[in-house]
């Protein structure tokens, strides 16, 4: 087995030669462009670490990477949990399904900038369709303030970013759950297990591959969302709500700070990147 | 393949089934019919105090403003032709490469994959800029194909990614019985691994489809003529800073997102039968 | 099924190039005639896109030569695109900023010198105009774009909400602390729910390049500054300051007369609630007018709105904020001299006659203003008379950080995150740390 595939490794590189090279040749330059800009003193030639030395002091900056991390952590936990419950329901036979299929896809066939306005026209506290079905269930006393609360905000960015991303997670382990074969449930059935021993032994065990590729580019989009944010608070109240991705661009696009700016996102790349190495080694050990 | 075996059917399992489908139902479907009663309102209506909940007289009327204001036709065009491309491109090269990560000894095989995913870890607001410098060098700028090779950059590490997952569920026992039997790489690429990872290529074409159609930043930066505006740049040209017509809006949006379910009734079949039924074959 | 392996790289590759190939779309070119590249995020609203696609048509019937592209960007994105391509020196030829990014651009090297152009236009030139926006948009002794529409912050408000709280209509509060007393008997429950349905006062209070707008003269009729008068440090620790900040702050949250949710608002959000008679007063200018009657022509807002001057602290001078936009020139343009027709154009008496008459927009020219179409307008007298008491906001690269620092200070307050004094302080610091190279 070793041998054979050492045999023809030059193969390998050839098919895996399009996607780097594409990659090598459009985005090497804005990482170059990037790195440079986050050491260039401002109007002068030559480098300096100033921009990242400014960005340790800058209380905000903390503040919005911890932020990030409760948005993210807390997306990617619930899209899993919706998602995966999504699948399995819709994966076994009911009546109805690929209406509710089609459904349960339509969060993501709307851009997640329009997402976030959808859901601030429902989280609107004077026309907000929420409100009014809490009060008429008697579920709350009064109106509630769900983008202006300094401890409900972020919460409620991320309920509309769950409902916006879960159908990623729901579609992957579908495909998941039907590449899982049909043998392994028969022999699983013959043993004589319950379906919650099926569900660990035979389902998780199978999706275990692509759930941790699944985890690891939602961590990594979710990290960097920026419509559904921007466009449901812009980061306020206050800086309550504001992310890594949002302070990016206000520092780049509407301060003019690009040095800053891309220290900033230097900083979240290589946090990023820290996070993702044990999605990277766990993908790449195989067998 | 729906077998009867995989679930047993007891009552309380259904019950439970159906109720948390019930659950989550309200919380993923409530949105649109919202989306959908408020695209059926007048404006007025919509702006009441208390909240409206069903259309006194429903009328179409925000979806034939929205359709007449603009030219839609050309926005869907573009948006379609970009979001295919780049949904056919990115899938094809993304199983390639996944293919080549998977089954090839590939020497530095963590570093280039940690790099295909490193490429996603750059803010988009950060690449913009260059991209924009790299396109009108190449005279691409304001062009669909400078789009599309855009969001190549974009789906292309999620293809890979993705599409590698999926391989590595197949046993590669199929890959070396076929080469005694004589067949070369390329050839089982195509004629066995590509089957059988249908179910994964469909999910991924679905999302960089998407990707692309939903995509506003670039978009916004890349093109500047009305000859390129897609439909999701028109729906946010919409909210514009003076003043959101709420029906418009919602009636944009659910016309938008049209194209995207039609691909996903168009693909489905093969997500949900693909690979069990190559599995079976073997 | 293809034998030899060895050519499916190429396949694939060709297949990619002719993908690649098919989405791509050539622009026709426009034979010997010059194309101008033109700009303007206004190309997007219904009144204002058909009145500058007019004006173009106007323009290129006068100049067969000359013809323009325009190139529709809504009011968000502009700053962000205009930068992009003027770093990759390929900005439109004519664009339309305003004063909050104006200075910006003149800095970052995005607008052309116009004095030339001025220059060879001979003596008197800029008479027309008055000295005011023309000394804003001169930077380092060059002017770097021409003065576009120029108006002063007015209070606007609604008639019939008026009388119907048994308020006279005639007679809009003239100091704050009126101001504070009408506010709060006209919020108040219209229909007898026991919900109140109607607020007092609305402003964008949300992030964005409007609200500075709107809360400076609050600010400024309070004595208070942004800035210390060099311009070099932060004048948000002032006594005068804090009671400026606290008086907006306690519009919400003491006496409850701004709309639930006021920290997401921006202007669009406000006029509605304006067209729909849920607010009874806010802070506008010329464009209010038009704009609120196209969202809900029912509120007749011709009879029922009205325009006076904004409030003014007891023994203080009126004082409101301007609005200043400008037309720029791409320092990169490849045909300035039909760039400077085009801008020359746009700023004639003749066109800026027919931006007042289409979109209510108060000219930066005397010549313009004084004319009876402008002087018989009731919103319009009004936003003319008071530009002798306007000012424009700190006109510096670092004033959309600052602002940003007031303006998250500001919701937070309003919020209740944390107290109007913190927040206050906190706002300073960080005002000062952008301004620390200086």
């Amino acid at each position: 087995m070793r041998a054979l595939r050492l045999r023809d490794r030059h193969l390998g590189y050839v098919f895996i030669a399009p996607t780097i090279l594409m990659l090598v040749v459009v985005l090497a330059y804005p990482a170059y462009h990037s790195l440079r800009m986050s050491l260039a003193p401002r109007g002068r030639p030559g480098f300096t670490l100033d921009q990242y030395i400014t960005l340790l002091h800058d209380g905000l900056f903390g503040q919005v990477i911890w932020q990030t991390a409760v948005f993210v952590a807390a997306s990617v936990a619930l899209h899993v949990v919706v998602g995966l419950s999504m699948a399995l329901v819709l994966n076994r036979p009911m009546w109805g399904r690929t209406g509710i299929r089609i459904l349960a896809l339509l969060p993501w066939v709307v851009p997640d900038v329009v997402a976030g306005i959808i859901w601030k026209w429902i989280l609107n506290p004077l026309y907000g369709v929420l409100n009014d079905a809490l009060l008429r269930l008697g579920l709350i006393a009064a109106p509630v303030d769900w983008l202006t609360d300094s401890s409900l905000v972020l919460p409620s960015v991320i309920l509309a970013n769950v409902w916006r991303g879960f159908p990623f997670i729901m579609i992957i382990f579908l495909a998941g759950l039907q590449s899982i074969p049909l043998e392994l449930y028969e022999a699983a059935a013959i043993d004589g297990g319950g379906s919650l021993q099926r569900f660990r032994h035979v389902t998780l065990p199978g999706l275990r591959r692509v759930f941790i590729v699944a985890l690891a580019l939602d961590t990594i989009w979710e990290t960097r969302r920026f419509g559904l944010i921007q466009a449901m608070t812009g980061g306020g109240p206050g800086t309550l709500s504001e992310v890594l991705s949002t302070q990016v661009f206000k520092q780049y696009f509407q301060f003019f700070k690009f040095e800053y700016a891309s220290a900033m996102a230097i900083a979240m790349t290589v946090l990023l990147l820290l996070v993702s190495i044990p999605y990277v080694r766990m993908v790449v050990r195989q067998e | 393949m729906d077998s009867p075996i995989i679930y047993s059917r007891s009552r309380l399992t259904l019950t439970f089934v159906y109720l948390f489908a019930a659950l989550i139902g309200i919380f993923v479907f409530f949105p649109f019919v919202w989306m959908i009663l408020t695209s059926l309102k007048t404006e007025t209506e919509a702006l009441k105090i208390p909240v409206i909940w069903l259309p006194e007289r429903p009328t179409l009327a925000a979806y034939i403003t929205m359709w007449l204001r603009k030219n839609y036709a050309t926005y869907f065009f573009n948006s379609t032709v970009v979001s295919i491309s780049t949904a056919a491109v990115s899938t094809l090269l993304g199983a390639m490469a996944g293919y080549g990560f998977s089954r090839f000894a590939l020497r530095g095989r963590g570093l280039l994959m940690g790099f295909i995913l490193t490429t996603q870890m750059l803010p988009g607001v950060l690449v913009v800029g260059p991209y924009f410098r790299i396109l009108a060098g190449l005279g691409l700028y304001d062009t669909r194909t400078g789009l599309i090779i855009a969001f190549l950059t974009i789906c292309l590490p999620f293809a890979t990614w993705m599409l590698k997952g999926f391989i590595d569920g197949i046993p590669s026992e199929l890959d070396e019985a076929a080469m005694v039997d004589g067949c070369s790489r390329f050839r089982i690429f195509f004629t066995i691994i590509l089957p059988l990872v249908r179910p994964g290529m469909v999910a991924t074409m679905l999302f960089a489809f998407l990707l692309a159609w939903g995509d506003l930043l670039w978009v916004q930066t890349l093109t500047n003529s009305e000859a390129m505006v897609t439909v999701t740049l028109a729906i946010a040209r919409t909210v514009q800073e003076f003043y959101v017509n709420w029906p418009e809006l919602m009636a944009g949006a659910l016309m938008g997102g049209l194209p995207g379910i039609v691909l996903y009734l168009l693909l489905q079949r093969w997500l949900v039968q693909g690979l069990t039924a190559g599995a079976i074959k073997q | 099924m293809r034998k030899d392996p060895s050519s499916l790289p190429r396949r694939l590759m060709a297949t990619l190039v002719v993908v690649l190939v098919a989405g791509t779309f050539i622009p026709a070119q426009a034979g010997e005639a010059v194309t101008l590249r033109f700009s303007n995020w206004h190309l997007v609203e219904t009144v204002w896109g058909r009145s500058l696609r007019e004006a173009i048509s106007i323009f290129e019937s006068q100049n067969p030569g000359i013809r323009i592209t325009a190139e529709p960007i809504s009011y968000g994105e502009k700053e962000p695109r205009y930068q992009a391509e003027c770093a990759a020196r390929r900005m439109p030829d004519v664009v339309k900023l305003h004063n909050f990014s104006l200075p910006m651009f003149f800095e970052l090297g995005c607008a052309a010198d116009l004095t030339p152009f001025i220059q060879r236009e001979g003596r008197g030139f800029l008479d027309p105009w008055y000295e005011f926006p023309i000394k804003m948009l001169t930077h380092d002794g060059k002017l770097k774009a021409m003065p576009g529409d120029f108006m002063s912050m007015v209070l606007v408000y609604n008639r019939e909400m008026f009388r119907a709280a048994g308020l006279d209509p005639n007679r809009p509060p003239k100091t704050w602390a009126e101001f504070v007393d009408y506010t709060k008997r006209l919020t108040r429950d219209s229909t007898g729910d026991g919900r109140i349905d109607q607020w007092g006062f609305s402003i964008p209070a949300s992030k964005n390049p409007g609200l500075p707008l709107r809360i400076a003269p609050f600010v400024w009729s309070f004595g208070a500054d942004f800035l210390t008068p060099d311009g070099r440090r932060s004048a948000m620790n002032t006594p005068e300051f804090q009671r400026a900040f606290n008086f907006i702050v306690e519009l919400a949250t003491v006496h409850k007369v701004l709309p639930p949710g006021v920290t997401t608002f921006g202007p669009g959000d406000v006029r509605t609630q304006m067209a729909h008679s849920r607010v009874a007063m806010k802070i506008g200018s010329g464009w209010s007018y038009p704009i609120i009657n196209n969202i809900n022509p029912a509120l007749r807002a011709a009879t029922t709105l009205e325009a006076t001057a904004v409030p003014v602290a007891p023994g203080s001078k009126p004082i409101t904020a301007a609005w200043l936009s400008g037309w720029i020139m791409s320092p990169h343009t490849r045909h300035p001299d039909a760039a400077w027709r085009f801008i020359k154009f746009l700023t004639s008496k003749e066109t800026e006659k027919k931006f007042f008459l289409d979109n209510r927009v108060i000219s930066s020219r005397k010549d313009v203003n004084v004319l009876p179409m402008v002087q018989q307008d009731k919103f319009s007298r009004v936003i003319v008379s008071e530009l002798k008491n306007a000012r424009l906001e700190p006109f510096i690269r670092e004033w959309p950080e600052i602002f940003d620092a007031f303006a998250t200070a500001l919701q937070e307050a309003i919020t209740g995150a944390k107290t109007p004094e913190r927040a206050l302080a906190d706002a300073h610091a960080r005002a000062n740390a952008a301004l620390g190279a200086r």
